[in-house]
């Protein structure tokens, strides 16, 4: 597409189009959600319940808080499936900090640094040994999970000092994973809109070769891109491991996929380039509107996982509907 | 792609396969006896099929990650078929690998008629398939076989655990097509480069839906040699069974990217990692080290093998 | 169009399954069940003759050292974790017995029977196991006693043929009336309650559900079950699956069971921060450990569990008589050390004894 026809393209197109077209998928997360919210309301009222709000919005704040760093992830055209067994991995040495007697404060910093470095290490073999990414976070998964039985033995933590529970405080009323989630959220995504940086990893997820061309140090990119996907994954655990009393040593099964899906439903394309972390928020916190409407609704519990399986298809089959349709409404 | 190259990472392998076969031997008598062997064949062969069928995916440059799913509803289904549809057994079987089958072509029209990359398209699949088996077997097993099912996983023929016949014939015949055939080179150029090989009219669309649709065969084959073998369905049957799988193609040498990869090198990698996890279970290392050291095995080897190949890559 | 589909689709797909479970309670199974007088009075108990699997050709243990491997269902929980310890310290105790603990890292059948088929090659004397899926590890146990290996099971069965005794932490409908006359002690008997449960596929948890809505139905008929929710091993979804339960039902929800050592800690958490405690009673199986906090607090007044040391202390015990030959087919009785006499019942099984309740006067006694 050559530069006067693009821009003849987008003049020809109004405001309101170019905003649905960008942000297509969010509004239609955003719709489902709403259209849920009325539906079963209109059955059960205590839908709408401060309390059920409240579990719904922060029930899944760490898997949104996750989902943000893998959404960058992906968007560079990579992929980690080896983040669940990270935050089982984080979240039990968060504890152990804890116990050992350790501050509060460190506890719940230390994991974003050591997310940082463990991810440091992958990004690097990545950019700089030239493997696949699948294939690294394969083998770290393994190393991880693991590794975490191996050093824990299997036990559990649960003498934890009372000021350890983050995810329990309030700030004018409104629950610490909420205000974590959504701070995290609008940062992320101005910073990826509106900074050299930002913009820097939708081109390598675009064409990583062009944007090597146009002087993106793209190696470089990638490790910093696994240090900050690291990073979240340590934030993701300071909600995670401070919600409850005690901390398993287990990782919780299927975390991964669940992230990757909240990303991929958010409108994140696996062939890099596009979507915004709005989406991959809004996905996860579809995904526990969805989990409490089939308890309010009385749905059977055997056919969660085929619904989740339908919506991520169906979302993917729209969104390369949308390509294509862009592709060719721009030719003309 | 010359002949030396593909020699070189597989001969790695080899050596590989041969020094852990060595020195795990070292560990305990029991691990080099013709029984042992023959029980780890029998133990590998539903991973094995399931791999050497995902080396053709992986050469396109796909992958298939709902393996597993369609690997558990196909077990499912079987009993589904058998006990409360009430039809007879041999036919159930039949069924259930037709569905299976199915499903795998319905992950091919996803990938290539609807162009949806391969990664999400089996994410989705896997949850589908999973949700399916969840939702139609209710939780329930089903049990209670006729004693000629169960030679087909827990038997012998000749001495030789019987999937492991199954398991030959299939690498043979894989080989053979990967090695020889048109069909094998239109595949290599599929995953070499997609758009000159449409432009060359190749039938790139067709040859990617059949390859899902063997994808989701060797996966159901596999679910009923799976329930043969533990003589009961459940509905969690095969989770994870599509990262061991990948994990054998890709330290067998095939490149994720596509292009490269042998049946051969699939059926090292395949060795390599039984080799591991029976050698160091015998050896006294416990399954949470085994986990860890087949991780590392996996990043070293490929590392490697990297080294090698430095102009082979995105 | 397509965007309409997908919410269509999406909600078409929610409500293929509504018509479902509405006859019996969800997560229960479909075996027969066997609930207890409700006043307590012990079931005659029937005598019912060996039906434990034999070894074949198993060599003289009798008094020699022996090698044993415990593969419970998974490693990295607590519950097996308490039964590791027990186990070694009865082969500590004993002084001729080996004892290492070795699981699949998630309770997945396919891996326990690996790891049992290794260690069948690798030659042990004993293996104690705690089965993912009672009919998938029979094959292989079956090969293990075919290799003249004493096999033991406890805290999850397999088929009785597969192994020569299993150690029963509380007989089924022990465990159901345990957990539903504590829930009535607290709620009283005409409330209304949701169970959470791990997975509907697990056979355990399964067989309490059944059992308790038998025992229910006899002794307290006024008390409603509401639903079952199935959390996995994840505890912040047991906790998001509990608070839901307690948004949705708001008062009529007067108390919560756990089924298991994950989803009672994470109820019991839900209940705390939702302000209930009081209102909504919170009855499970736990380890004392994970519930210390909240019945020290007095969200939860009782915790139903067996000791799993001593489950496991008495497992080892039994392979240990099994492999001396002390503890042959037929006997009533096995000497289990500091546990004393346990009785044989069902045949082939060692009940550990009655299900024990913790309560905030003596947990603090427990360190599991």
């Amino acid at each position: 597409m050559s530069d006067e026809n693009a821009s003849r393209f987008r003049a020809r197109r109004s405001a309101p189009a170019r905003f649905l077209s960008t942000y297509g998928q969010e509004i239609i997360i955003a719709a489902v959600i709403l259209l849920l919210f009325v539906l079963v309301s209109s059955i059960n009222p205590r839908f709408l319940g401060a309390n059920n709000l409240n579990t719904i919005i922060s029930g899944n704040a760490y898997i949104a808080v996750a989902a943000i760093g893998m959404s960058m992830i992906i968007i560079t055209g990579n992929i980690d499936v080896s983040v669940g067994a990270l935050i089982g991995v984080l979240a039990t040495i968060s504890g152990t900090l804890a116990v050992a007697g350790y501050p509060v404060w460190f506890a719940w910093t230390a994991p974003i640094l050591i997310g940082a470095a463990i991810n440091g290490i992958v990004g690097a073999l990545v950019a700089y040994g030239r493997l696949p990414s699948i294939v690294v976070t394969l083998g770290m998964l393994s190393i991880l999970r693991g590794g975490l039985v191996t050093v824990t033995g299997g036990a559990w933590i649960n003498d934890l000092p009372p000021d350890f529970h983050f995810a329990q405080q309030r700030l004018i009323g409104i629950p610490a994973p909420i205000w974590v989630m959504v701070i995290l959220t609008v940062l992320a995504f101005l910073w990826m809109r509106h900074t050299a940086f930002g913009r820097s990893l939708y081109a390598i997820g675009g064409n990583a070769e062009a944007a090597r061309a146009s002087g993106i140090p793209v190696e470089r990119r990638i490790v910093q891109v696994f240090m900050i996907h690291g990073a979240f994954a340590g934030l993701a655990t300071l909600l995670f491991a401070t919600q409850l009393r005690i901390i398993q040593s287990t990782v919780p099964p299927n975390l991964e996929l669940t992230i990757i899906t909240a990303s991929v439903i958010g409108g994140v394309s696996i062939l890099g380039g596009t979507g915004t972390v709005i989406g991959s928020t809004l996905a996860a916190i579809l995904f526990s509107t969805i989990g409490a409407a089939m308890i309010f609704l009385n749905i059977s519990p055997y056919w969660l996982r085929a619904v989740i399986g339908v919506l991520i298809l169906v979302t993917v089959l729209v969104d390369m509907q949308r390509r294509t349709r862009e592709i060719r409404k721009a030719k003309r | 792609m010359t002949l030396r190259k593909v020699f070189r990472h597989e001969t790695i392998l080899a050596l590989l396969v041969v020094i852990a076969l060595i020195a795990l031997d070292r560990q305990s008598d029991n691990f080099l006896t013709l029984d042992n062997i023959l029980n780890q064949g029998r133990l590998m062969t539903e991973v094995g099929l399931i791999a050497i069928i995902m080396t053709f995916v992986i050469v396109t440059g796909g992958i298939d990650l709902s393996v597993g799913s369609i690997l558990g509803l196909t077990a499912i289904l079987i009993g589904v078929f058998w006990e409360n549809v009430g039809l007879p057994l041999p036919v159930a079987i039949g069924a259930g690998l037709v569905a299976g089958t199915f499903a795998g072509f319905v992950n091919g029209i996803i990938i290539a008629r609807f162009r949806v990359p391969a990664l999400i398209a089996t994410l989705g699949t896997l949850a589908l398939y999973r949700g399916i088996a969840e939702g139609v077997s209710q939780a329930r097993s089903v049990r209670g076989y006729p004693e000629w099912f169960y030679v087909l996983g827990q038997g012998e023929v000749l001495g030789v655990p019987t999937q492991l016949w199954l398991l030959g014939l299939v690498a043979i015949t894989a080989a053979i097509v990967l090695g020889y055939t048109t069909w094998g080179r239109t595949t290599y150029a599929v995953g070499s480069n997609e758009v000159a090989a449409r432009f060359s009219g190749l039938p790139v669309d067709w040859t990617k839906i059949a390859i899902y649709s063997a994808s989701g065969f060797a996966a159901a084959c596999a679910g009923a040699i799976f329930v043969s073998r533990v003589s009961t369905t459940r509905s969690d049957m095969g989770t994870g069974i599509e990262l061991d799988a990948i994990t054998a193609v890709v330290l067998g040498g095939a490149s994720i990217f596509g292009g490269r990869g042998t049946i051969i090198g699939t059926l090292l990698g395949l060795i390599l990692i039984q080799a591991l996890k029976n050698g160091l279970s015998l050896a006294g290392v416990k399954s949470d080290g085994t986990v860890v050291l087949i991780g590392a095995v996996l990043i070293l080897t490929i590392l490697l093998s990297n080294l090698f190949h430095r102009d082979t890559n995105r | 169009m397509l965007r309409k589909s997908l919410s269509l689709l999406a909600l078409l797909s929610m409500s293929a399954g509504a018509v479902q479970a509405q006859s019996a309670w969800t997560g229960g199974d479909d075996l027969p069940t066997n609930p207890l007088a409700c006043d307590g009075t012990p079931a005659a108990a029937a005598a019912v003759d060996y039906d434990g699997g034999t070894p074949t050709d198993a060599p003289d243990r009798n008094g020699a050292e022996i090698t044993v491997v415990d593969v419970p269902k998974l490693i990295g929980i607590g519950y097996f974790d308490a039964t590791s310890k027990g186990i070694a310290e009865a082969a500590a105790e004993l002084g001729n017995m080996n004892a290492t603990t070795d699981g699949p890292v998630e309770a997945n059948i396919d891996d326990q029977i690996t790891l049992i088929d290794n260690y069948v090659t690798g030659g042990v004397d004993g293996i104690l196991f705690a089965a993912n899926d009672p009919v998938a590890i029979a094959p292989v146990l079956k090969k293990a006693l075919a290799a003249g290996i004493n096999v033991v099971g406890y805290d999850a069965n397999s088929e009785p043929d597969a192994r020569q005794w299993f150690v029963n932490q509380a007989e089924f409908n022990g465990i159901a009336k345990s957990m539903i006359d504590s829930l009535v002690a607290e709620a009283g008997e005409d409330a209304s309650f949701a169970i959470v449960t791990s997975t509907f596929t697990t056979p355990n948890q399964a067989r309490w559900i059944s059992e308790m809505e038998a025992y229910t139905a006899a002794c307290y008929p006024d008390l409603t079950w509401l639903e079952t929710v199935e959390a996995q091993e994840d505890n912040i979804l047991s906790f998001n699956q509990a608070n839901t339960l307690i948004n949705k039902y708001g008062d009529e929800l007067k108390g919560i069971l756990g089924m298991t050592s994950v989803a009672t800690p994470a109820a019991a958490d839900a209940v705390t921060q939702a302000g209930q405690c009081g209102s909504v009673a919170v009855v499970g199986l736990a380890t004392p450990n994970a519930m210390k906090p909240y019945v020290e607090s007095d969200c939860v007044k009782s915790v139903v569990l067996w000791n799993p040391v001593d489950l496991g202390y008495a497992a080892a015990h039994v392979l240990r008589a099994t492999a001396d030959g002390t503890l042959n087919p037929g006997d009533t009785t096995v000497s289990a050390g500091r546990l004393g006499e346990l009785s044989v019942i069902n045949g082939s099984e060692i009940l550990l004894g009655a299900p024990y309740v913790f309560t905030k006067e003596n947990i603090a006694d427990f360190d599991f």
